[in-house]
């Protein structure tokens, strides 16, 4: 029975997995100085960020590769052969959504984000601020006016610099720094956009703000950098969801997503991760890199990771969060799924300093095909962050015998008033659950939806509603047919 | 880091210069691995994964120039013994046949390493392989004259053997015990292993222990440490389980400058169960490391384990436990657990419970917690008027209990008992 369904499920395609054909702008392949000299001067950026760029890339080169501690086999990737700039030929400056290629509007309405459709029904239904991102720069940032009003800053990362270079100065690298690992810093030298968003004191964001990445061109990377500040007691929502075509060669992503909470400022951000995983061979897929973190700068202030991971043939990704102000709250939340031969190495770092932090790590993995799943993870309390509390669960599910799951947390205590907890399960999908099901007259198939949606549902139940019913879609296309 | 690193190896090389030649029960080619991995790899530093929160390599370096130490002790050895039990003698890494019992017990066979038979040489070093760490390949390269126990085939040993491990040496030297206890098909034995620090000297003890438990056979092991605050040690486990076999292990932790736990339990035989559990209290600037691997082979085995800590002072408290399940080992059940208590603000406690599995139909889990003493615990015993000191004792006491219970040899719950020393006023 399983194995019939397992082929369904091999044979299913990746809906994303077209290629739009427009003119690009793309550098030859190939990594040196020169070229992020080059970078730098496309994007006419000012001279301190051409330094720190250089800085970065100095670094990057005489930093190892890390590659002995991930539970993550994978070929060694060669940083000469990936072009570090591609984008497409669009005209210099945007005013209306007419300006934008027809052929990227039409890109991105597959994709299921019509930025026309959310220019009409504003403030309506679908209340999202989106910053599309495709291959390398951002090519529309929408809601901008509206935003503005109530002096929310949303924009490239290219225009934020030129526009407020003060505020990209104050906070660009200060959670993670140019030099804090191998991919941080090659994203520092080489990224090419992103998105920027401040939120003013006392301001909470009347709509959820999107990103939405998309690799295109072929032979390229994409290295983009999001920088999130939320001002004293302010309030943003943020969402981020990414796809690529379908290609036999591996690409690389290396992203830095850095966030920032002053004091009783809230910042949610949410990710629905779902670049192209590789065929069911392992051929091809996106190698994802991403260093994700953000600092509870001030008291009272709280930040919430929620992440779907159901893409990408590798994934390294560690959402984390510094409560240094007193008081302050981290979350994570995730769900990650891997199928055929993925493999996924994810999970967080709570670093504990200020006196009575919370955190609560929710983790969700779900392993199935002959793929790999490892949450691994740090929970630390630093001397004197008293009554610190943390709560962590890890649970594991197995949908066939030649998948692995693997839990590797860390938990460094040094204060007594700490309090934390840790648990961790492993196991499939019960048979007395799926016999329930189907002795209720539901068939094995719906059984194991219901029963995984029931499992991440303390996940799913942290994403915006938007998001939720996409991710809930996702899961089922994941796993459909996984179960034996 | 290399060049300390050489200087490690180097130093080992040429002690064994002169020395190797005399270790003819260890295989050439064991011996050789051993050599060869510790002029590749050293001996670990925090930089090492396994040996992250314990640093072992700046301690030896530091402090011990002596690759052994003579096998003698003034002890009164007799002052050790415990009521009932048949007690063996090695002295500074060297059994003492002439200090130890002699075994008229039905079923109990034991050979110094001078004297092993073709089938207990065979045996040695097939569990405890020195290509993969770095004192089991110290401990291959030097260990003196150490014994090999036999529990033979459909035997039940009457009564539990104590093996004492005595460190006393005047100058600082590292020693290295070595056993190996085979316990035959359908055999039965209780066990203690009892390491004492003499007079407080600095002694670096690496003691190595391969353990096969054979089909259908019950091995229990009470491993009482306490090797003084001067004394370092590296305790490696090695044990293998066959079919239906059992073992269960309780390891107390009563003393010690750095005390660190290699516990490896490979189930490579079907219906196996294997019980670890751990205690330790620890104070000043003590480091307790526990280190655990249940290498679940096969189908329908059952592992267990818990570890428990208090630590005060400036103390560090270390477990790291990993369940292994492989591809074929499918229904396996295994559990873990790992709780602490901090008492001082001073105190460090690192915990990381891992899980590596590789099969779908089995039930894992693992947990870990780490406190304080319970604050309405300790309101409810002051209402009844005991007071914080003696109500903190009893709370703790409460706390070792669901370890210190496992003792099930009389004399040895009461020496651990009198050492934890939770009545005392």
């Amino acid at each position: 029975m399983s194995n019939e369904l397992l082929e369904q499920h091999l044979k299913k395609d990746y809906e994303w997995g077209f290629t739009t054909d427009i003119d690009t702008d793309t550098f030859a392949p190939g990594l040196t100085e020169d070229v992020v000299r080059a970078l730098s001067k496309k994007k006419q950026e000012p001279e301190w960020l051409l330094e720190f760029r250089l800085k970065a890339f100095r670094a990057w080169q005489n930093m190892p590769e890390p590659n002995h501690w991930a539970h993550l086999p994978y070929p060694k990737i060669d940083y000469q052969s990936i072009s570090y700039y591609s984008a497409p030929k669009v005209k210099p400056t945007l005013n209306s959504l007419d300006e934008v290629d027809p052929e990227l509007l039409k890109t991105f309405e597959k994709l299921g984000i019509s930025l026309e459709e959310q220019k009409r029904l504003t403030g309506v239904s679908s209340n999202i601020a989106v910053d599309a991102v495709f291959d390398s720069v951002s090519v529309k940032t929408t809601f901008r006016e509206t935003l503005a009003e109530k002096g929310i800053i949303f924009c490239s990362f290219s225009e934020a610099v030129q526009e407020h270079p003060e505020l990209i100065k104050k906070y660009m690298a200060m959670v993670v720094p140019a030099t804090d690992n191998y991919f941080a810093a090659l994203n520092s030298a080489v990224f090419s956009d992103g998105s920027f968003c401040y939120i003013p004191k006392g301001v909470r964001c009347p709509m959820e703000l999107s990103t939405y990445f998309r690799i295109n061109a072929s032979g390229t990377g994409q290295f983009e950098r999001t920088l999130i500040v939320a001002d004293e007691g302010s309030y943003v929502s943020y969402l981020e969801g990414c796809t690529a075509p379908q290609r036999d060669e591996n690409q690389l992503h290396a992203a830095v997503v850095e966030i920032i909470a002053h004091k009783n400022a809230e910042v949610k951000y949410s990710t629905v991760q779902n670049w192209y995983p590789g065929d069911k061979d392992g051929k091809g897929g996106i190698y994802n890199f991403v260093t994700k973190r953000g600092i509870c700068l001030e008291e009272n202030s709280k930040i919430s990771w929620t992440q779907v991971e159901t893409g990408s043939a590798i994934t390294w990704k560690y959402p984390s969060v510094i409560l240094k102000g007193d008081n302050s709250v981290g979350e994570f939340y995730s769900v990650a799924v891997t199928n055929n031969k993925q493999e996924a190495d994810t999970g967080t770092k709570m670093i504990h300093i200020g006196k009575n932090t919370r955190s609560t790590i929710i983790s969700k993995g779900i392993s199935a095909g002959y793929s790999n799943n490892s949450y691994r993870g740090l929970v630390q309390v630093r001397k004197g962050a008293t009554n610190a509390r943390n709560f962590s669960q890890c649970d594991s599910l197995l949908m066939s015998d030649t998948s692995g799951a693997h839990t590797f947390p860390y938990i460094e205590i040094k204060d007594k008033s700490a309090v934390v907890e840790h648990e961790a399960t492993t196991s499939k999908i019960g048979e007395d659950q799926l016999f329930y099901c189907k002795q209720r007259g539901i068939d094995t198939e719906k059984a194991i939806g219901l029963i995984v949606n029931g499992y991440c549902k303390e996940v799913l139940n942290k994403l915006p509603m938007e998001f939720a019913v996409e991710a809930q879609k996702l899961l089922a296309i994941s796993l459909e047919g996984s179960v034996g | 880091m290399l060049a300390e690193k050489t200087n490690t190896a180097q130093q080992v090389m040429d002690s064994l210069s002169g020395f190797a030649g005399k270790v003819n029960f260890i295989s050439d080619a064991a011996l050789a691995d051993s050599l060869r991995y510790l002029e590749t790899y050293g001996i670990p530093t925090n930089k090492h994964e396994d040996y992250k929160y314990c640093n072992l390599d700046a301690v030896l370096k530091r402090e011990f120039k002596s690759l052994s130490a003579p096998a003698e002790t003034g002890a009164d050895i007799n002052a050790l013994r415990l009521e009932d039990t048949i007690t063996l003698v090695m002295v500074n890494g060297v059994f003492r046949e002439d200090l130890s019992d002699k075994t008229v017990l039905r079923g109990l066979h034991i050979s110094s390493f001078t004297n092993l038979s073709e089938k207990e040489k065979t045996l040695l070093t097939q569990q405890a392989n020195p290509k993969n760490d770095a004192f089991v390949a110290l401990n291959t390269a030097f260990s003196g004259q150490g014994f090999f126990m036999t529990v033979e085939r459909n035997t039940e040993l009457m009564i539990p053997v104590h093996i004492l491990y005595v460190s006393d040496s005047e100058n600082p030297a590292m020693t290295h015990a070595r056993n190996f206890i085979h316990v035959e098909d359908s055999a039965t034995a209780t066990v203690i292993e009892h390491f004492v620090n003499i007079k407080n000297c600095k002694v670096f003890s690496n003691f190595l222990s391969e353990k096969q438990i054979g089909n259908n056979a019950r091995l229990t092991v009470y491993t009482l440490q306490d090797e003084g605050t001067a004394g370092y040690s590296v305790n490696t486990n090695q044990v293998e389980l066959l079919r239906d076999a059992y073992y269960d292990n309780t390891t107390v932790t009563l003393s010690g400058q750095v005390v660190r736990n290699n516990h490896n339990v490979v189930l490579s035989g079907s219906n196996s169960q294997a019980h670890l559990y751990g205690l330790f209290k620890i104070n000043g600037n003590q480091l307790v490391d526990n280190h655990t691997l249940m290498d679940h082979k096969v189908p329908h085995c059952e592992s267990n384990e818990l570890y428990k800590g208090i630590i005060d002072g400036k103390s560090t408290g270390v477990f790291n436990g990993k369940i292994f399940v492989r591809k074929d080992a499918q229904k396996t059940n295994a559990y873990q657990s790992s709780k602490n208590i901090l008492l001082s603000d001073e105190a460090t406690i690192n915990t990381k419970p891992q899980l590596e599995i590789y099969a779908d139909d089995v039930k894992c889990s693992h947990g870990t917690s780490t406190g304080k003493i319970d604050e309405q615990a300790m309101f409810y015993l002051n209402a009844r008027g005991i007071g914080k000191e003696s109500a903190a004792r009893l709370l703790l006491q409460a706390f070792s209990g669901e370890v210190t219970d496992k003792l099930e040899v009389d004399s040895v719950k009461q020496l651990v008992e009198q050492r934890l020393n939770y009545l005392a006023v």
